[in-house]
């Protein structure tokens, strides 16, 4: 998709399975909501196809397609009841009044909305409005339901909690939701699968575990999630495990494919895999100092600075006592080369 | 008023209350109560008293021609019409001694001795301001629909340029470039002679100021602003995202436009229907030119001659405010109408 000079999504190929629910994962301005957008129909791809359910949507408007937006402001419409902004799609569909009325009370009754039929949406309240929304959607009886980053306008309370409904209702409706987000908590939660995106491209498509797990390259591991980036040269490569020459000393990380001997290479270790005072079956070791301590409650964040300046991020469940350091303090670090993931060098995410 | 005091102190606070004390007196009760208090009273006179007044009347009138004369006579008629005049004025004297001034009379008579003819008007007037509105309407809703939705950045502010420069020349010339393009041997006619459809010398043009339509389409391009702006205003408030929602689910466009966009649009759509409407309901100059003072008359021509050539400012007085009345009822009925409060019509 371009707009004149400017590429917004290059060549892509993406193919989402009926009934999954599909998160498009990418820091703002990656393009994701053009995606979602030429699905929609609101914009037509300047190469290629879309098709829904193997038909080829070219051609087709937003207004005739099987598909339902949900809007990032979610878009009710204010000056209509509850009720008639969630019949609205029945309504240009020529549905009868009385018909309209009784589908509008189930599916408000579907997202636990009955009794507020009247009211109008400055009424409700912000996670109201959000079953409005996915009620809205649903009565036109979608084969895909597409969202727009819906829940950030909600505090963080009621995001948690609309996760797990969102979830729900996708579960009990059975249909496809593709769902678009920067909020890689969002999409890990809620996601049978997700497809990373970062200027214009799809960097990963993998199911949460393997996105969290096995990162395929520098952008997703250190979009998704937290995790210390170590530079090396991989000096040998036998039986899936890598050999690294780092300024921190040799390290052996896990292989991953496009990583071989004698090229550069950035080895990931996520922060809660880091182990303090690591007891010697551990791979590799690295002392350093404590230069900044956060304790979150449940766990404690530690950032250690190594002899060679590198920083490490280290979270350890505040399990017992055993774990308290003081600012200044010296240790030792250690993480197993199976939780060490060795990547092609490529741009990082960037922190904002 | 202890706000004003706390905010702007007293000195200000002063000036505020005399400004406002000004503007209300000046601007809204003086004018309109010496217009309602001339439209109650009318001058009467006996037959008799009458007739002396006209007579006095009838002798200025002769002295004037006679001292006309008297300027243009040779020396031997002058002492005649010297005469002649000395006689007229002291009979004038005698009869001005005997004139009573004429009684001022209090009542609704202005109002309830409307002529058929007059009322006719008047009724014309108002559906024809009417038609006027509903026409500019119709054609400022998309105009205002592109600039607030459909254009962005550049070409809608071009568009909104496109609109107001016209307002830059004087009104009068906007009238009257309308006059020529629709005059029997204007633009039109030249155009559509020139394509061989008319024939000027056969007489075929087509008389286009005859028609209510040329003062409508002179009306509609004079105020088309005044309808633009407010619907303007409001669309560009309404979120894209609501019209795309719309449209996502399902709805042609004429069901987005009747269900979305102009509901919201409401208090503009108000706004404008009754700055167009009392705008077009007095407008003197746009009947006047583009009929030549020729064609029907609006109520606002008459309000004018009944002042300035009949002379009856009573009678006149009378119908400015029978006018100010219907205007008044016309916004209340479009706020019911439209459902909108003084608070929306204020903004």
């Amino acid at each position: 998709m371009r707009f004149r000079d400017f590429t917004a999504v290059h060549k892509t190929d993406l193919m989402v399975n009926a009934g999954e629910f599909f998160s498009i994962l990418g820091p703002s301005g990656c393009g994701k909501t053009t995606i979602l957008k030429m699905v929609a129909g609101f914009l037509e791809p300047t190469e290629g196809t879309v098709l829904i359910g193997g038909t080829p949507m070219t051609g087709v408007g937003p207004a005739q397609r099987p598909t339902a937006l949900i809007f990032q402001n979610l878009a009710l419409f204010p000056l209509m009841t509850v009720w008639e902004n969630v019949a609205f799609g029945l309504e240009a569909r020529g549905m009868r009044v009385a018909e309209r009325r009784r589908r509008a009370g189930e599916l408000l009754d579907l997202v636990a909305l009955g009794g507020h039929e009247m009211k109008r949406p400055g009424e409700l309240s912000g996670g109201q409005k959000q079953r409005v929304a996915i009620a809205r959607a649903l009565a036109v009886e979608p084969s895909v339901l597409l969202l727009d980053e819906p829940l950030s306008a909600l505090d963080l309370k009621l995001r948690h909690h609309m996760r797990a409904e969102l979830r729900a209702i996708q579960q009990r409706v059975g249909i496809t939701f593709i769902y678009i987000t920067h909020d890689q908590g969002e999409a890990l939660t809620m996601s049978d699968r997700i497809a990373v995106m970062s200027q214009g491209r799809i960097e990963q498509i993998a199911t949460p575990e393997e996105l969290y797990g096995r990162p395929s390259s520098a952008f997703v591991a250190t979009f998704v999630g937290a995790n210390n980036v170590l530079h090396g040269r991989v000096t040998s490569a036998v039986n899936g495990h890598l050999s690294v020459d780092s300024p921190l000393g040799p390290l052996r990380a896990r292989k991953t494919d496009g990583v071989a001997a004698g090229q550069e290479t950035l080895i990931f270790v996520r922060p809660e895999r880091i182990r303090l005072d690591p007891p010697p079956t551990v791979e590799n070791r690295i002392s350093g100092k404590v230069v900044r301590r956060e304790l979150e409650g449940a766990y404690l964040q530690l950032e250690i600075a190594t002899e060679t300046g590198q920083r490490l991020l280290a979270q350890v469940t505040n399990a017992d006592e055993s774990v308290a350091r003081k600012i200044g303090e010296s240790l030792s670090v250690g993480f197993n080369a199976v939780d060490a993931q060795a990547l092609p060098p490529g741009p990082l995410a960037v922190e904002r | 008023m202890r706000n004003l005091l706390a905010i702007y102190g007293r000195t200000l606070t002063a000036i505020i209350c005399l400004m406002v004390l000004f503007w209300v007196l000046a601007m809204i009760l003086v004018p309109q109560i010496a217009m309602l208090h001339n439209s109650l009273w009318w001058t009467e006179k006996s037959g008799d008293a009458a007739a002396v007044t006209l007579r006095i009347d009838a002798l200025y009138n002769d002295i004037g021609v006679l001292e006309l004369d008297l300027a243009a006579a040779g020396d031997d008629e002058k002492a005649k019409i010297t005469a002649e005049i000395e006689s007229k004025r002291s009979e004038i004297a005698e009869l001005e001694s005997k004139e009573v001034s004429a009684r001022r009379v209090y009542g609704f008579a202005n109002y309830t001795r409307m002529s058929a003819l007059h009322f006719g008007i008047f009724v014309k007037t108002m559906f024809f301001s009417a038609l006027v509105t509903v026409l500019a309407l119709i054609v400022c809703y998309p105009i205002a629909f592109a600039a607030a939705q459909v254009f962005t950045g550049e070409k809608a502010a071009l568009l909104m340029l496109g609109l107001v420069v016209p307002y830059a020349i004087n009104e009068l010339l906007r009238i009257y470039a309308w006059l020529m393009i629709l005059d029997y041997q204007g633009v039109i006619n030249s155009a559509l002679a020139w394509m061989g459809l008319v024939d000027f010398s056969k007489g075929t043009a087509i008389p286009f100021l005859q028609s209510p339509g040329a003062v409508f389409a002179a009306m509609i391009y004079a105020y088309i602003l005044f309808m633009v702006f407010p619907i303007y205003n409001t669309l560009e408030t309404l979120d894209r995202n609501q019209l795309d929602a719309a449209r996502d689910l399902g709805a042609a466009t004429a069901r987005i436009h009747w269900r979305v966009a102009i509901p919201h649009a409401k208090p503009g759509i108000a706004v404008g229907c009754i700055m167009t409407f009392m705008l077009s309901a007095g407008s003197y100059s746009v009947p006047q030119i583009m009929t030549r003072g020729q064609g029907g008359d609006w109520f606002s021509q008459l309000i004018y001659r009944q002042f300035f050539d009949a002379n009856n400012w009573n009678i006149g007085a009378a119908y400015a405010f029978t006018l100010l009345v219907a205007c008044l009822v016309f916004i209340f009925l479009v706020m019911r109408m439209f459902g909108v409060g003084i608070r929306e019509i204020a903004r």
